[in-house]
């Protein structure tokens, strides 16, 4: 009687235990969840939108996230620019982020998304050690922000199937893949949430009339697609494919390849080279918001040796500052798909500086091309941002405004799944 | 099709709880696999399945 006693109070001590160890990583877990970064907007931000303006079901969900407009009201091209679709690629937010503090806009409009799958941006990579959050070195001490997941939180979307069927393309993808807003366009209306999510933003495309889009992302530089524009030669022939369910793919009325050539070619700050889209690999933006809409539409990939999987320890520094020894190795050994050097390594400004010196290079050629898209629009540069590194200053800091500071209230936005009151 | 797909979705979020509950009652009363290892594993194992029920992970 005394050991079945002793025993029930064991259990009871092993149990309280655990639930110590799940109130810590619980606590980490809801830190995480509920972060929330706040940015100060530019003066030329003229609207704000929500993604459930465009599908009404996302609203009150945690895939809902502000659509920031900037309209010049001169007529003129309409850019739209998707940051955070794969929030673990932070230099797609960090750019969108500097772009909505410091755009200015003469001539068209511009629309940017600085969260595209917020729920994603709400949980961590599972099982790799990732940490939450990095900060930005500011003048008034640091502004930190959330690093995220590939996919839309587990706590958002459950479960997944045995194998995810892309619509309308019938494409078999990974299980996971229905969770990954880059893999679910064109989306739809009544499907899953990130399905409703990627549908969307075909909306924005579609209803705000876009004609230049733009997805911003990072890769791995043991990937080829890396340091990359990727845009699509050929687009569907929907009306053919609506009717008889066969897809053909035709010359589209305006060529996104030409224009990501000649930009891929053109700048001679960093190394860019450029992919056309297959016409065989669906649910990625650069493939279906061409074929799904009347948009040139383009993908950017900056190198990202933080997601890469032989590096040393995920920690900050090695997402902030990118220097790994396992990959230069690698790299010397010519495996890699960018010219990597652990001495500069592969900084967040410098991936940041590149999201926004390639998006303004995409905007100024497709102009060049096609005189009815011109949009003449600024925010910080490659070169702006490498002249400050080298006077030891962070570059990101240095062009985010503080939201904390008094002459900033006005234009405060918290970036949240919903409206949060000022 | 928006209603079944929250439904299905709710109705894991039950069944996690319900596997949690499965786990307390077989840390404190099981017939087989007696010793101590087991009452770890139990419940080490009830950890995910809290933090999903709270809507915490």
């Amino acid at each position: 009687m005394e050991a079945t006693k002793k025993r029930f109070i064991l259990k009871i001590a092993i149990l309280v235990v655990m639930l110590v160890f799940a109130a810590i990583a619980g606590v980490k877990f809801w830190q995480l969840r509920h972060y929330k970064e706040t940015i100060v907007l530019s003066e030329d931000i003229t609207d704000v939108k929500w993604l459930s303006d465009y599908c009404p079901s996302l609203k009150d969900t945690w895939l809902d996230t502000p659509v920031f407009i900037a309209d010049s009201g001169v007529e003129g091209g309409t850019v739209f620019i998707n940051g955070c679709p794969h929030p673990y690629e932070p230099a797609s937010t960090m750019a969108a982020f500097l772009m909505l503090e410091n755009i200015k806009v003469e001539k068209g409009k511009v629309i940017i998304v600085p969260r595209a799958n917020y729920s994603g941006s709400t949980e961590g990579m599972v099982g790799d050690a990732y940490p939450r959050f990095f900060t930005v070195e500011t003048q008034w001490g640091g502004e930190t922000f959330r690093i995220g997941d590939r996919y839309t939180n587990p706590l958002d979307q459950w479960p997944d199937p045995f194998t995810y069927v892309n619509y309308p393309s019938g494409q078999n993808l990974a299980y996971q893949d229905i969770r990954n807003l880059n893999r679910t366009y064109p989306g739809r209306e009544n499907g899953t949430i990130t399905e409703r999510a990627a549908y969307a933003i075909m909306e924005i495309i579609r209803q705000e009339d876009v004609d230049i889009a733009i997805d911003m992302h990072e890769a791995e530089i043991l990937y080829p697609v890396t340091s990359t524009y990727v845009a699509p030669a050929k687009v569907l022939d929907r009306e053919k494919f609506l009717e008889t369910g066969v897809m053909e793919y035709i010359e589209p009325e305006r060529n996104s390849l030409d224009v990501a050539m000649m930009a891929a070619m053109n700048i001679d700050q960093f190394f860019m080279k450029c992919a056309a889209s297959p016409n065989t690999l669906h649910g990625l933006s650069h493939r279906e918001w061409a074929d799904w809409s009347d948009a040139m539409t383009f993908l950017m990939e900056t190198p990202e040796i933080f997601i890469d999987k032989i590096t040393g320890p995920r920690t900050e520094a090695l997402l902030y500052e990118g220097k790994d020894e396992f990959l230069q190795n690698v790299t010397d050994k010519g495996l890699t798909y960018f010219p990597y050097d652990m001495e500069f390594g592969t900084p967040m400004w410098y991936r940041t500086a590149r999201h926004l010196s390639g998006a303004m290079e995409i905007i100024n050629w497709a102009a060049l091309f096609y005189d009815d898209v011109e949009c003449i629009v600024s925010w910080p540069l490659y070169e702006e941002m490498a002249e400050i590194e080298e006077q030891g200053i962070d570059s990101i800091g240095y062009f985010l405004k503080n939201p904390d500071a008094p002459e900033n209230e006005a234009n405060r936005f918290v970036i949240y799944h919903k409206p949060v009151e000022k | 099709m928006v209603f079944l797909e929250n439904l299905i979705h709710i109705l894991y979020f039950v069944m996690a709880g319900l596997i949690g509950l499965s786990m307390v009652k077989s840390l404190f009363k099981r017939k087989k696999n007696g010793s101590i290892v087991f009452d770890i594993m139990y419940a080490y194992c009830l950890i995910p399945f809290l933090l999903r029920v709270l809507y915490i992970k």
